[in-house]
């Protein structure tokens, strides 16, 4: 069973194999992680890969923002300090490299080789956000990189088994969770460890002494399945012009995107797009590439897995320098803010192309909310609080958005009986905005509210990153747009939309969360749609 | 008064079993399933077996049952009109859930429907602090206003449930008294009794589904006693709950969420009976049916318990598609894989198996009921697996023409191949698909799949077993005698017990014990009075208590046990260990330094766990071993063989004969591959030997 061809029954039996090797790292990964985004909102990744760096199989759930970025990331490790005659069993190489690793620091790679009978045969990558990186409160205060705490260098954590004490150190002495930070760490490498040991044992069971011919086919008819998919769709170049708050203040910013299709290749270019922005809302390349492609792949072949296969026939590029492409040491904490909203833009040009295959903007991105301060009654113990707000659903060429879902991440809430028990603030409402999203054929699902009230005398410092208070979520194909955003806090005074403030005991929070954009002309919108929503008070006239 | 009867009500078949204490002897059976009144089924079959052993209604002492009837009201959303009771400002939290995604590509995904529409929930004016303590008093007026608004609109039904009901649940209490006493046919769900734990949104959508089912299970049950005692039956009813316990009758009216997972769990007693009889402590009970398999881990003679459970999901098989509900349940994976499963080549060039089934109509091709499309026992059929004048004990004949015709036109022919090894592919793939789940499985509960015996039931599971157990490497495999009515067997040694819960978030090193123990023992005292209005005497009372626990910061609870007796700093030591050894086992480390922290007590108050003996449970000795021979394809093979095929009924006890085999039986056959060994045991269990394979 080596280097000749398997057939559909073969090859189906052993790439199941390789999704639950990947998914049995990923869940073990996940349910021993310390940091609350990887465990509540998939927010790692594990990827196994050939001895080119090509992924062959990526863990299920993960989020989308490490699409092709291991892979990335492996290819430029075996390119630059750690090619391929380099690696040595037990051998464990990390960084966090925003440029070449996942665009934030806080997303630590950790990447292992796979040897089979004293040849190298593959590599096991995987990506998780651990809890603290150092730097200042996450958000997107940060003025510089430097400001956004440790940066790890592609490094060996192990060689040949050994663990790099200096690395160890060097990352404890840095970081405010230590224990928790390098915990997660070794649950990576750990992780990398299930994966391979899964590998060998599904090799010494089928006779393989090599998982070439294997990737090879893999990525083979993942890229065929793409390409017959893209060349369905007429050629041509398709422009969207996308706004979106900045700072909220008085730094908009702006998204050009051009998608050209020629024959079964997709190319997607952000020239025109604004540049490095101030605040650190700027998404490196390899991340821009990762939620451009997840669109893409959404629309054009959303049942195959993810492997090097379904991107081959994807480019993307972006001004150097851009909010899209940002290089040097410009901020990038936040670039979720950024990424998250990509696939807007990316649908809005695609339905020109491709009108029912796409959906409307969500009331996305995802707004964050960390809070910080002193419990009172946990011995004036300092806390750190994470929570996720997300938006309506955009509307679908074929049904409404649903409710609040998260889109393009996954990021469950927090529910509101756990962050009372851990932090003292008190909820008065979490409820859906009626007539907060576009209407159209198909409306957008309605957006949130929520409103809480600080109860601690010594108060508390709040980060935000809001989005949509200025833009909203657009419609498409005629569909209305959806409303605002807001936040607001009473007694009344300024919130920075993207920044830090410090709240005091009975001020009560309010933040509204738009809906999704809806699509098509309202007039085509079915009458007894129109009741349901009204009956059910989702609409009012 | 020395007989007891269980019975399971199936999608096809009502089975029904009768144990004779006295002489050790378990009678079973079989009767078409009424769906009209599926109290005629169960009438019918009991009055079967009664005559049939000439037994008086008189004579049972117990009767035990479990049903589909709560699943299906959910799934074909078929409860009552309920209204949903928040407080003021959070009745949309149960439309809003989570607010994740269970499939990340599918723009197309669509979640669950609340089970109470927009309309019928309403928010009254109080709170509660996370302690339980009154921050606004329950706005009499505001209370008043909001019942009358959900009974203008017709509910028959309605589910109350406060922030932090659960730490206190006087104004939930309050709520349903005033409802009650002004509305007296309205059926009332208080959060606080139905699911007393942490987390807003679980604790809702549990309390909506338990009102949903309610009036429909109160009048189902209330008939069910009307029957039997029609019948001269008055001794004890026990109702299977998800969790392989007993409850009574007034218990599954008032929590009938508990019975989700009803037959289900019947199934994995029933390989909890079968180890005790046998003694086999740790099994790997495998259940395959038509559409469908389970799996579930047997430890120690118990089965292994969650609390994370979905009902009625959007997209079957797929985690995060439909109502949570946190109730016990027997820890099961279930995926898209039975005998009706369809297999197709996909867009991809692949061969893949389900999860979409032909089911029963039109089934398989070779049932030949219109069926087009190539399935997992049309594939078996064409290996020589299937006997097809000997489908159902030949009750049903079977088309082998038209299985190759399927397999032909939609499978060999783009794979490629012959249509006996696109048969073998199909065999292979849909085996492969539940060794994957359940090498999963069992990996999460950090455990090693060779130690376990796998278990087969279903028409299905036997077929199959083998060449799963081959996949995960398991030594042994057995198939009991009785496959057909598992579930109802498992009923007769399952206890009668209740969990009592209490959430309660805090660390082990700032824990206040006093309180814990208050609650604990309220806990315990609730659960004993409840075993004690079931008849059972306070010495036969075993207490359990587990806690959730968790190092601070994470968000997944294991479950610990915790000592008995009164609590304080001296149990921390004793408690820390049991953690660190559950967590060990699971994730292969502990953490040092980082503070434990618990969320949720459980407190088990458990009745005696039967103790069944029994004679030789088969005795029908006719002698006629060897039916003949066939040909059969298996995967370890490159051609067919000529295969012995027997019969069941002709095995007997002390049998050893070498693999390969087919052992047919009415409801099942069982396949055994080549390089094996199996024996039949006294109980007439067939145990097949994996090592030589």
């Amino acid at each position: 069973m080596n280097n000749q061809k398997f057939d559909g029954i073969n090859l189906s039996i052993l790439w199941s194999r390789l999704l639950a090797i990947v998914d049995e790292a990923g869940t073990a990964l996940q349910r021993t992680s310390f940091s609350t985004v990887t465990r509540e909102s998939n927010d790692f990744a594990v990827v196994l890969m050939d001895t080119q760096g090509r992924s062959i199989a990526q863990s299920t759930i993960s989020v989308p923002s490490f699409l092709g970025v291991i892979p990335m990331m492996t290819k430029y490790l075996l390119n630059g300090n750690f090619p391929l005659n380099s690696w040595k069993t037990g051998d464990v190489v990390t960084t966090n490299d925003p440029q070449l690793c996942a665009g934030h620091k806080p997303d630590v790679g950790v990447v292992s080789p796979i040897f089979h009978q004293d040849k190298l045969i593959g590599f096991i990558g995987t990506i998780s956000h651990v809890p603290d990186i150092g730097g200042v409160l996450w958000g997107a205060g940060a003025r510089d990189a430097y400001e956004e705490g440790l940066l790890i260098p592609p490094t060996k954590l192990y060689a040949e088994g050994i663990q790099n004490e200096t690395l160890i150190s060097l990352i404890e002495n840095n970081v405010r969770a230590p224990m928790q930070t390098i915990g997660d760490i070794r649950a990576q490498v750990a992780a990398n460890d299930q994966g391979r040991k899964g590998l060998i044992s599904l090799m010494n069971e089928v006779g393989l002494n090599n998982i070439e011919t294997l990737a090879e086919q893999i990525i083979g008819v993942s890229e065929k399945a793409m390409r017959d998919a893209i060349s369905d769709a007429p050629d041509g170049t398709y422009k969207y012009t996308y706004g979106a708050d900045g700072d909220g203040i008085n730094e908009p910013v702006t998204i050009e995107c051009a998608i050209t299709i020629v024959g079964d290749e997709i190319a997607v270019d952000y020239e025109g797009t604004s540049d490095a922005h101030t605040l650190g809302i700027n998404a490196v390349l390899n991340y821009t590439y990762a939620y451009t492609a997840y669109p893409i792949k959404c629309t054009f072949s959303p049942d195959v897995p993810n492997n090097d296969g379904a991107f081959i026939p994807i480019t993307v590029t972006a001004p150097r320098g851009s909010l899209l492409n940002a290089t040097g040491y410009v901020p990038v904490g936040a670039r979720n803010m950024t990424g998250n909203m990509l696939h807007a833009p990316v649908f809005g040009a695609l339905v020109q192309a491709v009108p029912e295959q796409v959906q409307a903007d969500c009331g996305a991105p995802c707004w964050c909310v960390v809070l910080n301060g002193r419990h009172p009654e946990k011995d004036n113990m300092e806390f750190v609080e994470y929570f996720f707000l997300n938006g309506g659903y955009g509307a679908r060429p074929n049904r409404d958005g649903e409710g609040i879902l998260s889109f393009p991440t996954n990021v469950s809430n927090v529910p509101i009986e756990v962050l009372e028990s851990s932090t003292p603030i008190r909820y008065h409402e979490k409820s859906l905005i009626p007539n907060s999203a576009g209407m159209g054929k198909f409306r957008g699902g309605l957006g949130q509210k929520i409103i809480f009230e600080v109860l601690n005398e010594s108060g508390l410092n709040m980060s935000v990153l809001t989005e949509k208070l200025i833009t909203v979520s657009k419609g498409l194909n005629g569909g209305k747009d959806s409303i605002h955003g807001k936040i607001s806090i009473s007694p009344e005074r300024f919130i920075p939309p993207k920044g830090i403030i410090r709240l005091k005991k009975g001020d009560i929070v309010t933040m509204e969360m738009p809906g999704g954009g809806g699509y098509g002309n309202e007039n085509d919108r079915d009458p007894e749609l129109i009741k349901y929503d009204q009956d059910l008070g989702y609409i009012h006239s | 008064m020395s007989f007891q009867l269980g019975i399971d009500i199936g999608g096809t078949f009502t089975d029904v079993v009768l144990l004779d204490e006295k002489n050790e002897k378990l009678t079973f059976g079989k009767t078409l399933t009424t769906y009209g009144d599926p109290t005629d089924g169960i009438v019918n079959g009991i009055q079967q077996v009664l005559r049939d052993n000439h037994v008086s209604g008189k004579d049972i002492r117990r009767v035990l049952h479990g049903t589909t009837l709560v699943t299906n009201a959910i799934i074909e959303r078929k409860g009552a009109k309920t209204g949903l009771i928040t407080t003021k400002g959070f009745e949309d939290v149960l439309e809003i859930g989570r607010e994740l995604r269970y499939d990340i590509y599918d723009l197309n995904i669509t979640m669950p429907k609340p089970l109470v529409p927009r309309n019928l929930r309403v928010g009254v004016s109080e709170r509660m602090d996370k302690h339980g303590n009154i921050i606004h008093s329950l706005n009499q007026s505001d209370l008043a206003e909001s019942v009358q608004k959900l009974v203008d609109q017709g509910v028959e039904a309605v589910a109350i449930c406060y922030m932090f009901g659960f730490m206190n649940p006087t104004h939930e209490q309050e709520t349903a008294q005033y409802i009650q006493s002004h509305f007296p046919d309205i059926y009332v769900s208080v959060s606080s009794e139905i699911m007393p734990e942490i987390r807003e949104y679980e604790r809702t959508s549990a309390t909506a589904m338990n009102a949903f089912v309610q009036p429909l299970t109160h009048t189902y049950l209330s008939r069910l006693e009307t029957r039997l005692y029609e019948m001269d039956i008055a001794g004890v009813i026990n109702i299977m709950l998800s969790s392989g316990r007993l409850t009574t009758l007034e218990g599954a009216k008032h929590s009938p969420i508990h019975l989700l997972e009803s037959g289900p769990a019947g199934g994995t007693m029933a390989g909890v009976f079968v180890g005790k009889q046998t003694h086999r402590k740790d099994l790997f009970a495998f259940d395959m049916g038509g559409t469908t398999a389970k799996a579930s881990l047997i430890h120690n003679h118990e089965p292994d318990i969650t609390n994370q459970f979905e009902a009625g999901r959007v997209k079957r098989f797929r985690k995060g598609s439909g109502l949570p509900v946190r109730i016990p349940v027997i820890d099961m994976i279930e995926i898209g894989a039975g005998g009706g499963s369809i297999a197709k080549v996909n867009q991809l060039g692949l061969l893949t198996v389900g999860p979409e089934s032909a089911g029963s109509e039109p089934g398989p091709a070779c049932y030949d009921r219109g069926g087009k499309f190539p399935t997992v026992t049309d594939a078996d059929l064409v290996l020589g697996y299937l006997n097809e004048d000997f489908f159902l004990g030949g009750t049903m004949k079977l088309n082998r023409q038209k299985a190759e015709d399927a397999i032909r036109i939609h499978l060999a022919e783009s794979l490629g191949l012959s249509v006996e090894d696109a048969a073998l592919g199909v065999h292979r793939v849909v085996n492969e698909n539940m060794a994957n789940a359940a090498r999963v499985h069992i990996l999460e509960k950090g455990q090693d799949p060779r130690h376990y015996t796998m278990m087969a039931f279903g028409g299905a599971g036997p077929v199959h077993a083998f060449h799963v157990a081959q996949r995960l490497n398991l030594k042994q495999l057995m198939a009991p005698v009785g496959a057909g009515v598992a579930s109802a067997i498992g009923f007769l040694v399952s206890a009668v017990a209740v969990e009592s819960v209490r959430s309660h978030v805090n660390k082990l090193a700032t824990m206040d014990w006093e309180q814990v123990n208050l609650f604990l023992d309220e806990l315990e005292k609730s659960g004993r009075i409840f075993l004690a209005n079931s008849g059972i005497t306070d010495a036969d009372v075993t207490v359990t208590r587990q806690s959730d626990m968790r190092y601070f910061g994470q968000g997944f609870e294991i479950k610990v046990s915790v000592p008995n007796g009164i609590l304080s700093e001296d149990k921390i030591v004793k408690i820390e260990k049991n953690f660190s050894k559950v967590y060990k086992t699971l994730y292969s480390r502990t953490i040092d330094d980082v503070p434990i922290e618990s969320v949720t007590w459980r407190v088990l108050t458990k009745g005696p766990s039967p103790e069944i003996r029994l004679q030789q449970v088969f005795d029908d000795n006719s002698h006629i071993t060897l039916k003949g021979h066939r040909k059969v394809r298996f995967p370890e093979m490159e051609s067919p063989l000529e295969c012995p095929v027997y019969s069941r009924y002709g095995l007997t006890v002390g049998d050893e004969i070498n693999g390969p085999a087919i052992i047919e039986e009415k409801e099942s056959t069982f396949v055994i591959g080549p390089n094996s060994r199996f024996s039949v045991d006294n109980q007439m269990n067939i145990v097949v030997d994996m090592e030589a394979s």
